[in-house]
């Protein structure tokens, strides 16, 4: 049902869906609005390290577990556009099963509980990335047959709780098992075989490298480069290709870092037959550069400040640097600023400045919420998913 | 009788440009003759393997760059009336580095074993092209970036304007300076005429980017980014002003459908299809 519904949506108004990172609260509900607003479908799509079971420690998006995100977002999606994903679900994508160097079995029963938490807390696409190992980058036929141990037991897990989930496979990771045409394409072929002898549904979407790359605040990839990336294949072979090939299979594509990509590209998304595509930090960069904003231009500048020195010495930032990066040390905090909403502190500065704010008439809560909605709505115009105003 | 007329573009570099001219004649000179054309070079930096000078104030102050540099030299072959003694014409700008062996030798046997291929590019270890090279050495592509480029002399004759501006009009479309989408038009002309466009990886090349980089002034080029900048403009607005294309993606989809059509009529090519 899931998959027809995401099927005729795509095919009756030729769009690109947009997951959204529920990067903290205030994106979670800016992104209910822009569905409910827009009366467009929506995926909140959480990483394990942003949401995770209450058992795995939760995750850092306001310290919510599975259960308490997923009846936040139910509660309040009235009218029932928003669809709760898992993005990047499976074995040591919680980075706590990496620092407690979990063996191959504990990882992949640390990921069982984490799905099945998911699927009984109510969320309708699950996405299953086998690409990890702690060991080095696992055999292609290790990471199938994880997949397909994890496929089958959410697929029984959910007919056992009667909840009715889509699948989401494969990674845009280098080191994945869709780097090239053939890959994917005897990459589909396999799991079309599995899913017709297990009697268990096709993917929904399969993860397509379409040439995006998020680093600092840019979107470095091909897919926005007019000219040569080394290494990469050009988006205008790579896309076409890839899209070919989801199509034969009939399973849709979708493509993921698609942050900071120009309007240019976001708008040839839906012509060039890009599925879906999911934007995460770029939003959380946004609600940060709009508190660091509303901070200065009300003269709290020393609660911007110590917030800029929290997310700064959370070190966050460090995995999104460019090679050589010339970033200055507030760029590096802002990156890192919607990992640290949730610690105490960081409230306890939101509090504070709020009560300022509010003898201004200024709802701080509320501005950050537009500003995420502005950001999520340049998407979901470029995507068709609504009508620019 | 050699086979192919290698064109080689040199702005300043004679050094450079000389290297790959000897290093051309000394492992592919029994099936290739070497030309330069000196695009606006100063006298005192002339290659010494020169054979067309393009020395007018316009040449002298910008260049050629590609395009225009390897109409100048195709239709000064023409003019001379030895363009039809080749079967196939070699056409690189002077930062091409290959290994040392034959390339032009593998290339032409490659285009005899494809016989409706009317573009051949080498492949680069820098591309991921690479990664689609690894069962079919050779297959065919509707994008091909590079800066060496083999092209079958029917497929040229079945295009070139050799009455009109040949610095302009030759073969390739010189409105277009640095070049930005040019390369699109010219498969979409060969998909449009039953010819292919080929990638190759039984040869490797190389651009030395260094060149442009470190020698801007001396090419009397624009810097680098500059340079860059320029090219994409330059090639958005002539998309729009030639097809009505404001985007490389209306390009690529334009340049698709010939290709997909190609595959129609020749299903023979299929399994070289990407």
């Amino acid at each position: 049902m899931i998959d027809q519904k995401i099927q005729a949506l795509i095919k009756a108004r030729k769009c690109t869906m947009l997951g959204v990172g529920p990067m903290s609260k205030n994106c979670i509900d800016a992104a209910i609005g822009a569905a409910n607003d827009n009366q467009s479908t929506l995926m909140l799509i959480a990483s394990r390290r942003q949401i995770d079971a209450e058992s795995l420690g939760g995750g850092y998006v306001n310290n919510w577990c599975t259960q308490q995100f997923a009846d936040y977002v139910s509660a309040r999606d009235k009218r029932g556009h928003v669809l709760i994903c898992r993005d990047h679900g499976g074995p040591w994508q919680n980075s706590s099963e990496f620092d407690h160097g979990l063996s191959a079995r504990q990882a992949i029963r640390s990921a069982k509980e984490s799905f099945k938490q998911d699927i009984h807390s109510g969320f309708d696409i699950i996405h299953i990335d086998t690409s990890v190992d702690p060991h080095g980058s696992p055999d292609p036929q290790v990471a199938l047959d994880r997949l397909f141990e994890l496929y089958e037991y959410c697929w029984n897990e959910a007919r056992r709780a009667g909840r009715e989930i889509a699948f989401e496979i494969g990674t845009e990771e280098q080191s994945g098992s869709t780097n090239t045409p053939e890959e994917l394409d005897d990459l589909l072929f396999k799991v079309t075989e599995f899913c017709e002898k297990q009697k268990v549904p096709k993917p929904l979407f399969v993860v397509i490298q379409t040439g995006t790359k998020v680093l600092e605040t840019q979107n470095v990839g091909s897919f926005d480069s007019p000219i040569r990336i080394p290494g990469d294949i050009p988006s205008e072979i790579q896309i076409p290709k890839m899209i070919e090939i989801c199509n034969r299979h009939g399973i849709l594509m979708k493509e993921h870092n698609g942050d900071y990509l120009s309007d240019h590209a976001l708008q040839w998304h839906p012509r060039l037959g890009i599925h879906a595509a999911n934007v995460a930090p770029e939003f959380g960069v946004t609600e940060t550069r709009a508190l660091i904003d509303i901070l200065r231009k009300n003269q709290l500048t020393r609660f911007a400040d110590e917030f800029l020195q929290i997310a700064f010495e959370s070190g966050k930032w460090r995995k999104w640097m460019l090679p050589n990066s010339r970033a200055t040390d507030i760029e590096k905090s802002i990156i890192a600023g919607h990992y640290v909403f949730s610690k105490e502190s960081v409230k306890d500065i939101k509090m504070r400045a709020s009560e300022v704010l509010a003898k201004k008439g200024i709802n701080l809560e509320i501005y950050l919420q537009q500003a995420v909605t502005k950001a999520i709505n340049r998407y979901m115009v470029a995507f068709r998913l609504m009508v620019a105003t | 009788m050699k086979q192919i007329a290698t064109i080689i573009l040199n702005r300043n570099l004679p050094a450079t440009t000389d290297a790959l001219c000897e290093h051309i004649l000394k492992f592919d000179g029994d099936c290739t003759d070497v030309f330069v054309v000196e695009a606006g070079s100063d006298p005192g930096r002339l290659s010494k393997y020169v054979s067309w000078y393009a020395d007018w104030p316009d040449a002298r102050e910008n260049g050629l760059r590609y395009f225009r540099g390897m109409n100048y030299g195709l239709s000064k072959l023409y003019e001379s009336k030895n363009f039809d003694k080749y079967s196939a014409f070699f056409l690189l700008t002077n930062d091409a580095e290959f290994a040392a062996g034959p390339i032009v030798s593998p290339l032409l046997e490659v285009l005899s074993q494809h016989p409706r291929v009317g573009l051949l590019s080498p492949c680069s270890s820098q591309w991921g092209e690479q990664l689609l090279l690894q069962k079919e050495k050779t297959k065919y592509f509707w994008y091909i970036h590079n800066i060496a480029y083999l092209l079958r002399r029917e497929f040229i004759e079945s295009i070139m304007n050799e009455s009109a501006d040949p610095i302009l009009d030759f073969l390739f479309d010189g409105n277009n300076f640095r070049g930005y989408g040019a390369e699109q038009e010219i498969i979409a002309k060969a998909y449009a005429n039953d010819f292919a466009a080929a990638i190759t990886d039984t040869v490797r090349v190389q651009e030395n980017e260094r060149h442009l980089i470190e020698h801007a002034e001396l090419i009397r080029t624009d810097p680098y980014e500059k340079n860059l900048e320029l090219y994409v403009e330059e090639g958005i607005r002539w998309m729009r002003k030639k097809y009505g294309f404001n985007s490389r993606w209306t390009m690529q989809q334009y340049v698709k459908s010939f290709y997909d059509n190609f595959f129609y009529f020749y299903p023979e090519y299929i399994q070289y299809k990407i």
